[in-house]
């Protein structure tokens, strides 16, 4: 399978991924009580194993919150900590980081994170998204994004990659911030904001 | 992810960072000193497609093929295996994206193409739900595994008797 994404396309997932982190910044900053910087969100559309390595170290220890995504469109949102980001979160929320409560807040924050990003999303689009229950995952960083991308787009050579990094002011506890669809749902994205069919022939 | 690497050079290391749900599919003919690796990630191909490492189905074939042309010879060669894990709760029968947790799937879509082969496999690190590294060690024909959070561990070696089988999981 080809696909391709012209530049009209990945300008239009640009701006999908940054109203989506936008709005998960705001929503780290709101549970915090701190500011959370918004770096440039990138919309990748790479090789897979370019995509991997894009987004860290395979075969670094991560702390990592996923959360699936079904309804219209199948999308993976995932949130990678380093490890002392995410005991410095789960500091600034008073809990012991690697205990349930720590591991428990740490999925708190990926569902209010994903949630609205997700509900951007699907209010830009019109498309009904269901988040799912999210898991917390310490492991390694490419065993976690590879089987990801397995079964998101494994079929095709070509992955989209939509990531931002949220820095909280004054804490070192940043974080990656990723919306990984499947091509069937960058289709469903992209029809929606009337930029599919010819561009993007995902089947 | 998705490619693969053969060698007949001592001094080589063949290496798969982060294995989840992929399989790294080793295979060794030590009497010769060539080694392959392969890093699957889907177990079988649905189209006509360019990278056949990806594919259980089509990584097996593709990866013998690349050590026979080094000189291997398929009666020697043994299979080593790493990867598999199921990393994500749920077994895609929730409401999420379907079929995320490939680990399974993988590696017997591997295992059936290696009998197919009829490449038998002498030690494998797989399943649970943790991620792995595998490394090739060409020289000396050795393969180790490191789990997450863990020791890396010998894995295969030439020595280990030829009917041995090592399950590491």
């Amino acid at each position: 399978m080809n696909v391709h994404y012209d530049e009209q396309q990945l300008d239009a997932l640009r701006e999908l991924a940054s109203i989506g982190s936008g709005n998960a910044a705001t929503a780290l900053a709101q549970m915090l009580g701190r500011s959370v910087e918004l770096q440039v969100p990138r919309a990748l559309a790479l090789p897979l194993a370019d995509a991997l390595d894009a987004v860290g170290e395979p075969d670094a220890m991560t702390a990592s919150v996923v959360m699936q995504v079904g309804g219209d469109a199948e999308i993976v949102v995932l949130l990678l900590f380093s490890y002392p980001g995410a005991a410095s979160l789960c500091e600034l929320l008073g809990v012991e980081p690697r205990s349930e409560l720590g591991d428990s807040a740490l999925g708190e924050i990926g569902n209010i994170l994903g949630a609205s990003a997700v509900g951007a999303l699907a209010q830009m689009t019109g498309l009904a998204l269901e988040p799912q229950p999210p898991q917390v995952l310490y492991d390694m960083l490419g065993a976690v994004v590879a089987s990801v991308l397995s079964a998101t787009v494994g079929e095709l050579d070509l992955a989209l990659v939509l990531d931002a990094e949220l820095d909280v002011e004054g804490a070192a506890c940043g974080l990656s911030f990723l919306l990984l669809p499947t091509a069937g749902g960058v289709d469903e994205l992209l029809g929606r904001l009337g930029l599919g069919a010819e561009g993007a022939s995902g089947q | 992810m998705g490619e693969l690497a053969v060698s007949a050079a001592a001094e080589d290391e063949l290496v798969s960072m982060g294995l989840g749900s992929c399989v790294g599919v080793a295979l060794v003919d030590r009497e010769r000193g060539i080694a392959g690796l392969a890093h699957v990630m889907l177990p079988e191909a649905n189209a006509a497609y360019s990278a056949p490492a990806k594919f259980a189905d089509r990584a097996v074939p593709a990866l013998l093929a690349s050590t026979e042309r080094l000189g291997a010879r398929r009666e020697r060669t043994v299979a080593v295996l790493a990867g598999g894990a199921q990393m994500f709760a749920g077994n895609g029968r929730t409401a999420g994206v379907a079929g995320l947790d490939l680990g399974a799937r993988n590696e017997a879509a591997v295992r059936t193409a290696l009998a197919e082969a009829g490449i038998p496999v002498r030690a494998a690190a797989t399943g649970g739900d943790r991620g792995r590294t595998v490394r090739v060690c060409v020289g000396d024909a050795r393969v180790t595994v490191k789990e997450a959070g863990g020791e890396e561990q010998s894995l295969w070696h030439p020595a280990a008797p030829a009917d041995d089988l090592v399950e590491i999981s």
